[in-house]
């Protein structure tokens, strides 16, 4: 029993992880209705910074994780300018930017496997102790992930709800042309959101480096469990995001436990084919 | 203070302005007449610079409106009510209402331009946690015209504001234009009927398959041959 506690709470956690991720794809698609199949290597890039930072140069976590981020936003924003702010006006932009994105993903893997080898990193934890609930041992680990995802949803959904940038974004992907005529200028908040996207994909990949190994190829399997988030929560929904995550998590840490560890991803697939079958507009969206 | 000066339009190959000009006046209402696909809404639309002109020039009180895009056009003081409202359904009218205010970061400015919206329409102050997309059209209309407003525009543009709604809205939106003109606002609309265009309206145009055949004052144009052949076909 305290086992199976353990492998929710566990699964709760790196679900917190997916929700991450999976908001940063949602946040792109409910603005701009691109599929970003760049996502995972902005993860990827983030997962990079930070072992560079910490374990090459030996900045603090606690330093070196805000400059990551930070590094990344730029980056995302950066990336959209030169590629989807291009594409978007476009008549053939809906093909267009999965190209583009599809394009971006392979070149900066193969730049990161040139630039970085094809030896997987490891970053060492930023907490080493464990903590013991009601005879429930933790490691503090995973206890900060869960922490570190608590405080960013809640600023995303302070910005979202509250902020004028937050209304703007929400006008601006519940109908582009009325957003422009009140003055909200959509280009701009285009480039914002998908560097927010991006710098959500880096906390997350900043909070998962120590547990999984840093290489070239890590943004592609995080890539495939956002789309599941993302399909889950119900295209485009920021709340729905977060609830997929969290859902695809413990689901998976309750089915790992009743199977064994190779049936992970046959798992989740086989949970979002469940919920395209009986909710194809996932949990939180609108049936059209 | 609006100029528009053979202005081509077209969607893809096809061609759906021809050649068009205009002018709207300071504190003037006009309207764009013409039947079912004669490129009135096209007219509207590439002044805001949601569709683009192709060929000819857009100015408004010196501005090259081609050059500005958008959302600048609402800071020069140009506002839209779109075509079947387009409130952002998901949100509630206060916010819709607000975000037309957007381009502005005065807080004292902006509540003095919500109180003047709200004496123009009650309904903003009765309704303003209930959520836009659950409003009768006609409502919806008033939201609309609500949020356009909250920019304080000197021109403003209005998208067929009477289709699909029932006789007895339609005579409160014409009384609600009635007001907006008396404020000293420039109107541009455009309708099918033009007995009730010219009920409202100093001017207008009539527009067939994309080009003007036909502008003057509502006497002028109501006496002459050219609206009964467009619209009958005679």
């Amino acid at each position: 029993m305290t086992i199976f506690l353990e492998q929710i709470i566990n699964g709760i956690i790196i679900g917190s992880m997916y929700a991450l991720i999976g908001s940063g794809i949602a946040l792109i698609y409910g603005t701009m209705r691109v599929l970003n199949l760049a996502h995972g290597e902005f993860y990827m890039m983030g997962g990079y910074l930070v072992f560079f930072l910490v374990v090459a140069y030996a900045v603090p976590p606690w330093l070196a994780i805000p400059i990551a981020i930070a590094a990344i936003f730029v980056l995302g924003m950066l990336v959209q300018r030169l590629t989807i702010a291009y594409l978007l006006p476009r008549e053939e932009w809906a093909f267009a930017t999965i190209a583009a994105t599809l394009g971006l993903s392979i070149f900066l893997q193969n730049l990161a496997l040139i630039l970085f080898g094809e030896q997987f990193q490891s970053i060492p934890y930023y907490l080493p102790g464990v903590v013991e609930i009601a005879g429930l041992r933790l490691p503090q680990q995973r206890l900060l992930m869960l922490v570190v995802a608590v405080i960013t949803i809640a600023i995303m959904t302070f910005v979202l709800a509250k902020t004028r940038f937050g209304w703007a974004l929400r006008a601006t992907s519940q109908d582009k042309d009325a957003a422009a005529v009140v003055g909200i200028p959509a280009a701009r908040i285009y480039t914002l959101t998908f560097g927010i996207a991006a710098a959500l994909g880096c906390i997350a990949a900043a909070m998962l480096a120590p547990i999984y190994a840093v290489n070239p190829w890590m943004g592609m399997p995080v890539l495939f469990k956002g789309f599941v988030v993302v399909i889950l929560g119900g295209l485009g929904s920021f709340p729905g995001a977060i609830v997929g995550g969290i859902l695809l998590g413990i689901v998976e840490a309750v089915g790992v436990q009743v199977t064994s560890s190779e049936w992970r991803d046959v798992i989740a697939f086989g949970l979002m084919i469940l919920v395209i079958w009986v909710r194809p507009w996932g949990l939180f969206g609108k049936p059209r | 203070m609006l100029e528009i000066e053979g202005l081509d339009v077209f969607y893809g190959d096809f061609q759906v302005l021809w050649d068009v000009s205009l002018t709207v006046g300071s504190a003037e209402v006009v309207a764009v007449l013409g039947p079912n696909g004669s490129g009135k809404s096209t007219v509207l639309k590439a002044i805001m610079g949601l569709t683009a002109a192709k060929r000819g020039r857009i100015t408004f009180e010196g501005h090259d409106l081609r050059r500005v895009p958008t959302h600048g056009k609402v800071d020069l003081g140009i506002s839209m009510v779109l075509e079947r409202r387009r409130l952002f359904g998901a949100m509630s009218v206060q916010e819709n209402v607000l975000l037309g205010a957007y381009s502005c970061r005065d807080k004292a400015e902006i509540a003095r331009r919500l109180e003047w919206v709200e004496s123009l329409f009650p309904i903003i102050a009765e309704r303003r946690g209930q959520e836009a997309g659950r409003m009768s059209g006609g409502e919806q209309q008033m939201v609309a015209i609500a949020r356009s407003l909250m920019s304080k525009p000197r021109l403003l543009l209005m998208d067929e504001p009477f289709l699909g709604l029932a006789p007895r809205i339609v005579h409160q939106i014409l009384d609600i234009i009635r007001k907006i003109h008396a404020e000293g606002i420039s109107v541009v609309f455009n309708e099918q009927n033009v007995q009730l265009s010219f009920g409202l309206s100093d001017r207008g145009y009539l527009l067939e398959s994309g080009r003007v055949v036909l502008s003057g004052t509502g006497d002028e144009m109501l006496s002459s041959d050219v609206v009964r052949r467009v619209y009958l076909g005679g």
